[in-house]
């Protein structure tokens, strides 16, 4: 039973981490916080329906965050950069207006009703492990999003660019004053950061569904996340998934009735007694 | 939304004693917007068809709700997301006060009145102090509370779940019995006079010595602090005004629909406020009211087409970027372009 609710809460935590870590990333160096992540995620589970069922499901798995890193490249160079000069509420509101009409744009080219897609043979069907039957998808999600996430460690903390990305997201002025291009860097972290949500957005779609709401819940999770993360603080944010994962998950299976509410709570509990988060995020500007 | 950022904060009070040019143009002014406000309270009723004004007197309550959201907005740099389960909560306390413990209409909406008060203070009291990004997430973690409080099972017998609650009116209130409240010729009266009423409320807190300390803090609280000024109490005091205003809002709409639904509170209603208020301007008193008949006119427009939300989202997207002080903000540029253009024309 324990085991189980475990492993479910890592099965949902792996898909956050995957999208609050691209949030938290280019709010480190942005100051912005893209609503509009949503929006990139669903589009990365509606191409991911497309492709998979012309050319299977690992072809979309490749494919989709390919294009969705060029949507990021040019989120970065069209929406970012122009509106540099802005308050960042005014960017992060822009941000949302964008995500809406990319996911109306979705609802009107593909319809209101929910899709599914077929997990691939390989990764059907569940299997047996220390007594616990466990679907094989799932385990798959978990290794995905918890390799994704030791990649994206492994980036930050042993290459010049994560030290980069980490002076950046630390201390602005200081970083610019030592002759690190920020310009650069936001690039390659937005266009990661949507290819990320490509990611999630195909796993999602044999786990959850694929249907016009997905956006709207995505991304309140995620900025319950971050914010219990500690805004621009990656390791916080991994840290609020794996919380708001295990909340999310008990919370159907012991309270039903209140299982939505949990994750509200959860916002109000740790923000009351922690007003910056549990992670280093820095204070906001 | 930053229009003053730049203005340089004066702590005295804005009506200080007005030399004789300035009195007569102050008495000018006050005399034509009486005339306006006689004008919009007599004449349409009696030109416009029924359609127009339902839909005038709700743009007129979606700008009252967005004056709430865009006066915290411009004042305190805070953003709430949480008006919806105000707006639609006191719908709730009204109903349910009627209908179980037969109170009067006026007893029913200063009793809802009351629990908002409370509500806002205590919820305030916890959340003022955060960051200005944890501020805009507890607004909505605490709306999204309320509305799905109001669909929980135990309370059921209260709220009727997600059927919704039909108003048990009895009695008259500001001399209107329950039906004429959904006459739009006999409401549109209503909704305009508490627009006009809130809109210069709003003018004369913006203008006092409480709108001069929420801007000054809003640029730097804690240059504020060194100072000697208490930046919390004003800040509270500025939130718990806001959600008065989204109660009386809240109030009028359910009036006028006799009818409380959980769409009421949902997050739409709270975006629908932001982005009117984006529309006409928040920086100013007269520009959520105006944005929010003109959301709902486009609202009409695009609703008949199925793009209620794309609407929404150009709506933010091309206010932002090309119009960022709205259209209030956009007219008042144009004018004073074309008033300085012409005073250097005249030798």
């Amino acid at each position: 039973m324990i085991a189980l609710l475990i492993a479910n809460s890592l099965a949902l935590a792996s898909l956050l981490i995957m999208m609050a870590s691209g949030l938290a990333l280019i709010y480190g160096l942005r100051d912005v916080i893209n609503f509009g992540h949503g929006a990139l995620y669903m589009l990365g589970a509606y191409l991911g329906y497309s492709i998979s069922h012309v050319a299977g499901f690992w072809a979309a798995l490749i494919a989709a965050p390919i294009l969705l890193a060029l949507v990021g490249i040019a989120f970065e160079y069209l929406a970012l950069r122009p509106l540099q000069q802005r308050s960042h509420i005014e960017v992060a509101l822009v941000t949302l207006g964008l995500g809406i009409i990319l996911g109306q744009a979705l609802i009107f080219a593909y319809g209101g009703e929910a899709r599914t897609v077929e997990a691939p043979p390989s990764l059907a069907g569940s299997v047996t492990i220390f007594g616990l039957t466990y679907p094989v998808y799932r385990l798959f999600l978990i290794a995905a999003g918890l390799g994704s996430c030791g990649l994206l460690a492994l980036w930050l903390n042993c290459t010049t660019s994560g030290l980069h990305i980490r002076a950046v997201s630390q201390e602005p002025s200081v970083a610019r004053m030592m002759g690190i291009n920020a310009d650069r860097l936001s690039l390659a972290v937005t266009s990661l950061s949507a290819a990320f949500a490509g990611v999630a957005g195909v796993l999602a779609g044999p786990y959850l569904s694929v249907d016009p709401g997905m956006d709207v819940t995505m991304i309140v999770s995620c900025l319950i996340i971050v914010v219990i993360g500690g805004a621009g603080s990656i390791a916080g944010a991994i840290v609020a998934a794996l919380l708001y994962g295990f909340v999310q998950v008990a919370g159907s299976v012991f309270l039903p009735d209140l299982a939505a509410l949990a994750p509200y709570a959860l916002l109000m509990v740790v923000l009351l007694l922690a007003p910056r988060g549990v992670g280093r995020g820095r204070a906001p500007a | 939304m930053n229009g003053e950022a730049a203005a340089p904060v004066t702590l005295r009070s804005g009506l200080a004693a007005p030399h004789a040019a300035g009195s007569t143009l102050r008495l000018a002014a006050v005399a034509a917007a009486l005339a306006v406000f006689a004008a919009g309270a007599l004449a349409p009723q009696h030109l416009a068809s029924d359609f127009v004004l339902k839909l005038a007197s709700g743009g007129l309550l979606l700008g009252i709700l967005a004056l709430s959201v865009a006066f915290l907005m411009s004042q305190a740099g805070l953003v709430t997301i949480g008006v919806a389960s105000i707006y639609g909560g006191v719908g709730y306390l009204f109903a349910i006060a009627m209908s179980e413990w037969d109170l009067s209409p006026l007893a029913a909406v200063a009793f809802s009145l009351a629990i908002v008060i409370v509500y806002a203070a205590l919820l305030g009291a916890l959340i003022i102090r955060t960051t200005p990004l944890a501020f805009m997430m507890l607004t909505l973690a605490a709306g999204e509370m309320i509305s799905h409080a109001v669909l929980l099972e135990g309370l059921r017998d209260y709220t009727s779940g997600a059927d919704g609650l039909v108003v048990g009116f009895r009695g008259a209130l500001f001399g209107l019995e329950a039906g004429d409240f959904a006459v739009p010729a006999r409401f549109w009266p209503i909704a305009w006079t508490f627009a006009w009423g809130i809109g210069v409320a709003v003018w004369l807190v913006r203008r006092s010595r409480l709108g001069a300390i929420l801007r000054a803090t809003r640029q730097n609280e804690e240059r504020m602090r060194f100072s000697g000024f208490d930046t919390y109490a004003p800040r509270l005091a500025a939130f718990v005004l806001v959600n008065v205003i989204a109660g009386i809002c809240g109030i009028l709409h359910v009036l006028n629909t006799g009818f409380v639904s959980p769409e009421s509170l949902g997050l739409g209603v709270s975006t629908n406020a932001l982005v009117a208020a984006l529309i006409g301007g928040a920086a100013t008193s007269t520009g959520p009211l105006l944005g929010g008949v003109i959301f709902a006119f486009a609202q009409d427009q695009f609703g008949a087409r199925g793009f209620t939300q794309l609407l929404t989202g150009l709506a933010i997207v091309i206010f932002i970027v090309v119009f960022p002080r709205g259209v209030v903000g956009a007219l008042v540029d144009w004018a004073r372009r074309l008033f300085q253009r012409r005073a250097r024309d005249i030798p």
